[in-house]
């Protein structure tokens, strides 16, 4: 963690950019510049300004935002919902989708259903998510006029109106994690179906759904699961480029614009969550490894 | 007999006429309603005196008033000041007579203290402020009516400085002026104008309500002034960042206005049903500015060999999506919407396109082919255009441009140090008075500190007779096609579109104001 911190914070100040410049506008002058970056504590040298950032971490501070006027765990705090639901909803599509698809492809290895759906995974691998989105939104925002174009309304206040918003934003960013997911369950769902416990399931003449569903799916799901705990690891990236085109106000359309207006603070803050969350989503994928596989235990 | 009878039916019929007139216009302006507009991200702040930001000053426009404003014709007229200020024979006192009754969004009536105090906020603070406070010995209060200003020279920008809606002086209560210092941004928004702030959501939306003890002048909307009336409920500004999706939420009916909108998409929004395109004017002149302090550019004659090279028709048509409605070709440094200033001085050198005479300027300044730093950046995506084009322009004429392509955070950064760049792109949007272009003096990056132009610019802020001054402008004007401080391109629209149901917005206006609107649904 912090190493993380450190080279976050190195890397947003050594990148050129000065956040005064820009929320004091185009024509502000040289000296109204300085004055705003003493005030701010920018003129201060680097390692001073890395020494006060980790004191104030120390205290659970993360500093305040330059153009927010507010503190940093408040602005994360009031984007955090938009992104979570966006994030659950995207993996919600992706493993509704991917999962069933892998474990029929798998199954019936070889068929015409399996190399239909692998076609299509691979679509779904090689398409990027932006160019998903926005014919998304051409089609059935602009020509049928089904969804809004892009916005958001809270789950807590307006369950339908949040559905109505979410729907093309969840399935544009969790479709291409499905493809993932679906080839994973596909080979891990072929390889189990060789294992001689199968062989021995058919030989008691079991049904081939109880053969499939009983005895080869729950042993299948282990790499599963890993993929889509990755899975919710790479949403987090992929939610940025979501956010900004479905116009969501969460953690990913923050992070954009603290970049470009080099609101140092909120970067790291950003940077540092999205951190924790990794390190979060690795241990409840161990987690759910015991509870899936008995065998798996932590010493 | 007969001649009194046809008289009598031509008074009933006009009579009747009018009554009807009126009551279609008190229909037609229907009250009530949310308006919501789509523009392109949040504010850095919505304290007036703080930024010159332009999403700032649409935004607080709404807000808060000053004393005075900016009629059609660029001319300041009374907006919380009763009348324009009685001035005293000597030109160095000014007194402001303040409406009476006025009140702010927090209840509070407004009165000389709260004046005195925004004023001097502002010129401690604002890039406008400050220049007029460099001529102002003190501001206090007369009576609780009346303010006065004296000056310690005299300056014909008294008036103009405070009507400009940029960065401007925005009178808010005292006591929030005593929470905040100058240098420290407000963040308790009260105003005395015709909208008032309830909500700011960052990222999610910014709401503004009527506000009901708003006290319209009597005089006709003009400009950014006159008579406001606000008839809608609501104005919910909406931040899209993303271009195309703006677009998209204004065909689908989203969004009611969506500003600053891809030039692109002109064609696309005059087909779409519903919805009317609305072309800016003015938006930006596009400039190069040269960095005068240090390097290669510092030399006249290669900035003069830069000008001459330019083909200006070329590269305005590509940044504006080859839509001629959508630029203009212009020589005068304010525009021709600024009608005061809008000079028309024949043969200047200006888009002369003649690349013998760059070739000419390029040798007798001894330039021999070193790289040209040239900072751009894609976040503007006309600037991004219009430097790519002139680099091809420039190197066909013996110039050898490094572009240097960078974010825009970072160009801003950079522009301000002179080691490390010799031009940089950039627009230039409205200044109403001479002494307000920023280009041409030596505070601004690029450092224009030229003797000649220092020396007419200061005549100029000293002048008060607007003959003489307009006089000295052509000067001006004249001088810097000689010295070319910077390279002024032609003139770049803006593109914003509204719904068919939006009604009464002043299509004339460079920046957005919702009053006067309403929303026939």
């Amino acid at each position: 963690m912090l190493v993380v911190v450190t080279v976050v914070f190195l890397l947003i100040h050594l990148i050129p950019g000065d956040p005064v410049a820009v929320i004091l506008g185009p024509e502000a002058n040289a000296q109204q510049i300085e004055d705003a970056r003493r005030e701010l504590g920018l003129d201060r040298p680097l390692h001073e300004q890395l020494l006060r950032f980790y004191a104030r971490l120390l205290r659970g501070d993360l500093g305040r935002s330059y153009f927010l006027d507010r503190p940093v765990t408040q602005a994360l705090w009031e984007r955090a919902e938009p992104t979570l639901v966006l994030m659950t909803a995207a993996l919600f599509v992706a493993v509704l989708i991917g999962v069933p698809t892998g474990i029929v492809a798998g199954a019936y290895q070889g068929s015409w259903w399996d190399r239909g759906l692998m076609t299509l995974a691979l679509l779904g691998v090689c398409v990027p998510g932006f160019w998903l989105s926005l014919n998304f939104i051409y089609l059935f925002s602009v020509r049928l006029g089904w969804l809004p174009v892009a916005g958001y309304a809270s789950v807590l206040q307006d369950p339908v109106a949040a559905a109505r918003y979410m729907l093309l934003p969840a399935v544009s960013l969790g479709f291409n994690q499905s493809a993932l997911i679906a080839r994973i369950a596909r080979s891990c769902m072929i390889e189990v179906l060789r294992q001689d416990y199968i062989r021995t399931a058919r030989a008691k003449g079991l049904a081939e759904r109880s053969v499939i569903f009983l005895h080869a799916f729950r042993n299948a799901l282990v790499p599963v699961v890993t993929v889509i705990g990755i899975t919710m690891a790479i949403l987090i990236g992929g939610a940025v480029v979501t956010e900004i085109v479905f116009n969501i106000p969460g953690l990913g359309r923050l992070i954009i614009s603290a970049i470009l207006r080099r609101d140092y603070p909120v970067v790291q803050g950003v940077v540092l969550l999205t951190a924790a969350a990794y390190m979060l989503i690795n241990l409840m994928v161990d987690v759910v490894y015991a509870y899936i596989d008995p065998r798996i235990r932590y010493a | 007999m007969r001649q009194r009878k046809t008289t009598w039916a031509a008074i009933i019929v006009a009579v009747v006429a009018l009554c009807l007139i009126s009551v279609l216009d008190a229909t037609a302006q229907k009250k009530g309603g949310v308006l919501k507009v789509g523009n392109l991200g949040e504010p850095p702040t919505l304290d007036a005196h703080w930024t010159t930001a332009t999403i700032t000053e649409v935004l607080t426009n709404h807000l808060y008033e000053g004393l005075y404003a900016l009629d059609a014709r660029s001319q300041p007229i009374p907006m919380l000041a009763e009348a324009m200020p009685a001035v005293s024979k000597d030109g160095l006192t000014y007194t402001f007579k303040l409406r009476q009754g006025i009140k702010f969004h927090n209840g509070k009536e407004m009165t000389s203290a709260d004046v005195v105090a925004s004023l001097n906020r502002w010129g401690a603070q604002s890039t406008y402020g400050k220049g007029l406070y460099a001529r102002v010995a003190e501001v206090r209060a007369v009576d609780k009516y009346a303010v006065q200003m004296q000056l310690k020279e005299k300056t014909a920008t008294v008036l103009i400085s405070l009507a400009i809606p940029n960065n401007f002086a925005a009178i808010y209560p005292k006591e929030v002026i005593d929470k905040f210092k100058p240098a420290e941004k407000a963040t308790e928004w009260i105003g005395t104008g015709p909208f008032k702030l309830v909500e700011w959501k960052p990222d999610r939306h910014i709401k503004m309500v009527r506000f009901d003890d708003y006290q319209p002048r009597k005089e006709a909307a003009s400009g950014y002034g006159g008579r406001k009336v606000v008839h809608i409920n609501e104005l919910l500004w909406m931040p899209v960042p993303d271009a195309a999706t703006r677009v998209a939420q204004i065909e689908t009916g989203e969004l009611d206005f969506a500003d600053d909108l891809d030039l692109n998409a002109y064609d696309r929004l005059k087909k779409t049903a519903g919805v009317q395109p609305i072309v800016a004017k003015p938006y930006y002149w596009l400039v190069a500015v040269f960095n005068k302090k240090e390097g290669l550019m510092t030399n006249q004659k290669l900035r003069q060999a830069w000008q001459a090279a330019l083909d200006m028709e070329p590269i305005m048509k590509n940044v504006a999506g080859g839509h001629a409605e959508l630029y203009r070709l212009d020589s005068s440094l304010a525009f021709v919407e600024n009608a005061p200033w809008h000079t028309k001085i024949k043969g200047l050198p200006w888009n002369e396109h003649n690349r013998d005479k760059a070739k000419r300027l390029l040798r007798e300044a001894g330039y021999k082919g070193e790289p040209i730093r040239f900072m751009t950046t894609q976040e503007y995506k006309w600037m991004y255009d219009f430097a790519l084009l002139t680099k091809q322009q420039l190197e066909d004429a013996g110039f050898t441009i490094d572009l240097q392509v960078v974010d825009w955070a970072t160009l801003v950064k950079r522009r301000n140090n002179h080691k490390e760049y010799d031009a940089f792109t950039t627009g230039m949007g409205n200044f109403y008075d001479p002494t307000h272009h920023i280009y041409l003096g030596p505070n601004w990056p690029g450092w224009t500190d030229d003797e000649d132009l220092n020396r007419m610019l200061a005549e100029l802020a000293g002048e008060g007779d607007y003959k003489k001054r307009f006089a000295l402008w052509e000067q001006v004007t004249r001088a810097f096609y000689d010295k070319v401080p910077v390279a002024r391109y032609g003139d770049l629209f803006g593109l914003r579109a509204s719904r068919a149901h939006v009604k009464g917005f002043d299509t004339t206006l460079m920046r957005p104001r919702f009053h006067n609107v309403w929303l026939d649904k």
